[in-house]
């Protein structure tokens, strides 16, 4: 598929800003089965300084400095995607025991930088407690991918999944306790739980195209930026999994960032100088197929 | 030596008696001399020393750990009187150990942040870099001009054998040489013969060295770099020396609000501008510097700052990042490194190290875990250490369970004997443990080692814990040179002249407004002192007594002092704020400054409960009133007319302004009769201290009408209103000139304008008229103009030259300050 992606946010502030300093994580990256043929930044009043870079992860980083008083701050990225369904793909490789894959990472048999996603990040801490709740879909000799199947579906079956449910700052032992939350809950609920069992495992942000219900024409800015997991195999390398719909990621998916968790890659981060409050916040996302042959 | 008692415990090595118990060769001299000078002359020396480093203000915060809250407490720096030493063999031995250690670990660093190539050859366990927390990924790739490891230090300890060995290695902003400066200082006043006689290595060629590599890593192409020593603040741990080393490099101190990132570039908050900023020598944490990318809710760094260092347009030091080298893991490796990079293992060993991520290394520390200390690597939460010989056996049980179920988060380091030295005791020498901290800095292609450092005795019966070098006892550490060493003078070296910088050009603008405040707030507390005195002094008078006039007066001067000490009542609280704002600019201010404002820190305790007439602090109120009076008279004779001068003096001339006006609105704006009002005069007078001149002058009672002459018109009295008007409105067209240029006058200037022509079209015979009620229009209506006009300076002076930086807040991130970006899917 091919998509055209929107994705625009607007503040409006109380009281005049008179600086504002961002980093944005919104461009889509290189990925496997994903070219990104286009794609733009554009920030409202035009910052002093902008510029764009690839970080640690291999992700494409927006930077700006903006030094002119303002009251509203319009920030949009559009981009051109051709994406393939990978989903597929991946059961070919869906025979090796998770315990092959924990021993291969263990004793480094695996590219170096594959050890930090078994580590402890930021927001992500592999407690015991989600040792023993991923434990029954990981039996001896479970095959990796059915294995983070059975566990995606766990996750779906037993957490509500509740938009404003949640907030960054809520820890992931209160989602886990309250067993509610949004996509990126879902995801860091999944990947403390590979980790726990020394399983590489990563964030990924991206979008999702949704689909109007049957009969009834697509709204526009109803789409929205989304959140998985994804999942390490020698060979094959990073598999995508989405506990959120529970399935594997596939051509409908569209990547921008990955990292530890989303500590390494929020869409927008920034620091402001203003005596006032950040009164509005409007987000719009659309994710539109474009007819190939259009 | 046998007079003096000195027994080393035996099995351990002991610096300066060899294992015959006769003084070693290079200690001969010293062990003589001090059994010569005895033990009571020792002990009044170090009181010597204590007294000199009070007089210098050295002081380290100290925080309480337990407890919610801990309020930062000062503390003053302990000093043995007799310095370690180290012979010119062990030195050199030392030296070129920890050179060689530095040029290493620069490698190291190098390669962690650009091609990994340790990682990807298995030289390095991935672990060890990924799971420490000073790995910052948003520093990867950014490499510096010159070294990418500018300054580091190396604690040292002697084992058993007499092997000096690393015990830790320290990369962040390593902390000691300032106070080590200031040992020596202390130290070569307290033993001058001794030390002129030892031929002791001096310490200021290595500043000079450090001055030079900060100039050196300015970026391409800058010839005359602006470099400036970055703070977290005064209430720091060891904020004394930080503005100790920048007053010895002669760089601004500043705060992450005094700097900005505007355009491509760092610039610094001046007074009056932006200058732009080329190196910073940093003491905040790494991951404190930049809210946009590392911490969002830190509010010591500089948003932005990261992206500029990555553009190569501002050199950070050292390198943001460079804490990864604290990995306590990497000494596991650092001999393979050695050999990886140099060729052979390093010739300075490290404390034997276990990463329990290697299968042998686990199994080798869960079975010695009494032997051994236990660090984790990532730190997040838990101890930074732990002792294996000191836990229980529930807590070993599991410790041991978390070391197997997470070995690579684990190292084990053998815990050290290390080697005792004499330090003074109560009735004679007593052997303590001791550490060495050597402090490094780049130099041109290699490094530089300060020759000495900072020695800490081990407390009583335990280890030093803290990374820091606050807490411990120290000691002034000699190098004998084995020959005597041309001397030098800091300020008279070689090479190309340093342009001098204009004094009216150049202050941080947080550093202007702390001055600024520093002289009003000393102005509160005197004032308030010198009331209080002269309430006390009435009240022994009258207190008690059945005359009313006496009593009366009294009374209004009670109200007096209530009115104007404020919701505190108290002088503790303008005195508080006054050494706050001290603290913050102390790179600012001489040395002879804490000489006077010292003594007050003894006293504050006593100016804490509010004023009343019956139970003043007689003894604190005189120690206020004469350390204040020998601030005055320092700003008047030891400090350069600059800019900082002027912020202060303006501040302490309006704040005493404004309490002379306020005290008369209080006490004769409303008419008692002759004889309450003659008493009140002669209290405000001593209050503003022109008692004596009023008598000198008018040889009379005193008298309103020649009273108010005195005090609000006469230019000639230095305590006049007339006078401070005069100071202040010169104080404020000086600092209006700077930057601007601009001929129009400054709020401030016309508001002292509009003040200073009230009071001299002031009719003097209308002042003096009362109404029926004994209440006199003319004087109140004068007095509320003044004051008026005198409140509205401060608020203008506050909005033209003070950073209006408005709040920060972080926009989104990982710490989740509200707002938030919209959650879908």
């Amino acid at each position: 598929m091919i998509y055209a992606v929107r994705h625009s946010t607007k503040y409006s502030y109380e009281a005049p800003v008179s600086a504002s300093y961002g980093q944005l994580h919104m461009l889509p990256r290189e990925a496997p089965g994903q070219l990104c043929r286009r794609a733009e930044v554009h920030v409202s009043p035009t910052p002093e300084v902008y510029r764009e870079r690839i970080d640690f992860f291999g992700n494409r980083v927006s930077h700006f400095v903006l030094q002119e008083p303002h009251t509203e701050l319009a920030i949009s990225a559009a981009s051109v995607v051709e994406v393939d369904d990978r989903s597929g793909a991946v059961s070919l490789f869906g025979e090796r025991s998770w315990e092959s894959v924990r021993d291969a990472v263990a004793d480094h048999q695996v590219d170096y930088q594959i050890s930090q996603y078994v580590l402890d990040s930021p927001l992500v801490e592999a407690a015991e407690q989600y040792l023993d709740y991923a434990r029954d879909c990981f039996g001896p000799g479970a095959g990796l991918l059915a294995a983070v199947s059975a566990l995606s579906t766990r996750i779906h079956q037993d957490f509500a999944y509740t938009p404003g449910a949640t907030s960054v700052s809520t820890p992931l032992a209160e989602v886990f306790e309250r067993r509610e939350g949004v996509c990126q809950d879902l995801a860091h609920l999944g990947i403390a739980c590979l980790r726990a069992l020394g399983l590489p495992a990563r964030y990924v942000s991206g979008y999702l195209e949704t689909l109007a219900p049957p009969g009834q024409p697509k709204l526009t800015g109803v789409d929205g930026s989304h959140a998985w997991l994804s999942v390490y195999m020698p060979d094959a390398g990073w598999i995508d999994v989405d506990p959120t719909n529970d399935q594997l990621v596939n051509g409908r998916y569209v990547v921008t960032a990955v990292g530890r968790d989303y500590s390494d890659v929020p869409p927008m981060q920034g620091v402001i100088y203003t005596e006032g409050k950040t009164e509005a916040l409007e987000v719009k996302v659309d994710v539109t197929p474009i007819d190939p042959d259009g | 030596m046998s007079t003096l008692g000195y027994r080393p415990p035996s099995g351990a090595y002991d610096e300066m008696l060899g294992a015959d118990g006769r003084p070693r060769p290079h200690w001969e001299q010293l062990a003589e001399a001090f059994a010569e000078l005895g033990v009571d002359e020792l002990q009044r020396r170090r009181g010597e020393a204590a007294a000199l480093l009070d007089q210098d203000g050295v002081v380290y915060n100290s925080y309480v750990s337990d407890g919610e809250e801990a309020a930062p407490q000062l503390r003053s720096w302990k000093l043995d009187p007799l310095p370690a030493v180290l012979s010119s063999h062990d030195w050199q031995a030392i030296e070129s150990g920890v050179t060689e250690r530095a040029e290493l670990l620069n490698l190291v660093l190098e390669d962690i942040y650009g091609e990994r190539e340790l990682l990807r050859r298995g030289l390095l366990a991935p672990e060890i870099v990924f799971g420490h927390a000073g790995f910052l990924r948003a520093c990867d790739q950014i490499r510096m001009g010159g070294p990418q490891l500018f300054s580091y230090a190396a604690d040292l300890g002697r084992d058993r054998d007499g092997n000096v060995v690393v015990i830790a290695d320290r990369s962040q902003a390593p902390s000691g040489a300032g106070f080590a400066l200031e040992n020596r200082q202390v130290i070569s006043r307290v033993l001058p013969s001794l030390y002129r006689d030892a031929q002791v290595h001096r310490l200021a060629p290595f500043f000079r060295t450090l001055r030079a590599a900060l100039q050196d890593a300015a970026p391409p192409g800058v010839e005359d770099p602006r470099i400036v020593v970055l703070t977290p603040g005064p209430l720091n741990e060891t904020a004394f020396e930080h503005a100790a080393l920048a007053a010895t490099l002669g760089y601004p101190l500043v705060q992450g609000r005094d700097l900005t990132v505007r355009g491509d570039r760092v610039w610094m908050r001046s007074v009056g501008q932006y200058e732009p900023v080329d190196v910073i020598l940093r003491r905040v944490d790494g991951v404190y510097c930049d809210p946009l990318e590392l911490r969002p809710d830190s509010q010591l760094g500089i948003p932005g700052l990261l992206e500029v260092v990555r553009n190569g347009n501002v050199a950070v030091l050292n390198t943001i990042g460079s804490s990864v080298l604290e990995s306590p893991a990497l000494m596991a490796f650092l001999p393979r490194l050695g050999v990886h990079f140099l060729g052979r293992e390093p010739e300075l060993a490290s404390a034997p190290t276990w990463w329990c991520g290697e299968r042998e290394a686990r199994d080798y520390v869960l079975s010695h875990l009494d032997e051994l200390v236990l660090r984790p690597v990532s730190q997040q939460g838990g101890p930074s250490m732990v002792i294996g010989g000191e836990l229980s056996s529930g807590t070993r049980e599991w410790l041991s369970e978390r070391i197997r179920s997470n070995p690579t988060d684990w190292v084990g380091q053998e815990m050290l004997d290390t080697s005792t030295v004499p330090a003074l005791s109560e009735d004679g020498f007593e052997p303590r443990r001791a550490l060495l901290r050597t402090f490094v800095t780049a130099r041109k292609d290699s490094y530089a080692v300060m020759p000495g450092g900072l020695t800490r005795l081990q407390p009583e019966g335990g280890l030093i814990r803290v990374a820091s070098t606050a807490g411990a006892v120290t000691k002034d550490t000699w190098v004998l040179a084995s020959e005597p060493e041309p001397q030098a003078a800091f300020w008279l070296h070689s090479g190309p002249a340093v342009r001098g910088i204009d004094p009216m050009s150049s202050i941080p603008s947080g550093a202007a407004e702390s001055l600024w405040w520093l002289g009003r707030y000393a102005e509160r507390a005197e004032a308030l002192a010198r009331l209080a005195r002269a309430v006390s002094d009435r009240h022994n008078e009258f207190g008690g007594s059945d005359n009313p006039a006496g009593v009366e007066s009294l009374a209004a001067l009670e109200a007096a002092l209530a009115w104007l000490a404020g919701p505190t009542r108290n002088v503790a609280q303008p005195l508080r704020a006054m050494l706050d704002n001290a603290y913050a600019v102390r790179d600012q201010l001489s040395r002879d400054t804490w000489l006077v404002l010292g003594p007050l820190e003894g006293v504050i305790g006593e100016l804490e409960a509010p004023l009343s007439a019956g139970v003043l602090p007689t003894r604190a109120l005189t120690q206020v009133i004469s350390s204040l009076l020998a601030l005055g008279g320092l700003g008047i004779e030891s400090m350069v007319r600059d800019l900082g001068w002027r912020f202060l003096d303006a501040g302490r001339r309006l704040e005493r302004s404004l309490a002379l006006v306020s005290l008369l609105a209080v006490t004769v704006q409303q008419a008692r009769g002759i004889a309450v009002d003659s008493m009140l005069l002669e209290s405000v007078l001593s209050a503003v201290e022109s008692i004596i001149t009023y008598r000198f002058r008018y040889r009379s009672h005193a008298q309103l009408e020649t009273v108010l002459d005195l005090l609000l018109l006469d230019k000639g009295n230095p305590r006049s209103l007339a006078y401070q008007l005069e100071l202040l409105s010169a104080d404020l067209d000086a600092l209006a000139a700077i930057g601007t240029g601009a001929a129009r006058l400054a709020p401030e200037q016309r508001l002292v304008l509009e003040a200073t022509t009230t009071l001299t079209l002031a009719e003097p015979a209308a002042l003096v008229d009362e109404n029926a009620d004994g209440w006199r229009p003319g004087l109140a209506d004068l007095l509320s103009k003044l004051s008026e006009r005198l409140l509205a300076v401060g608020d203008a002076v506050d909005q033209s030259h003070f950073p209006h930086t408005s709040p920060s807040y972080s926009l989104l991130g990982p710490a989740g300050a509200e707002p938030v970006h919209r959650r879908v899917a």
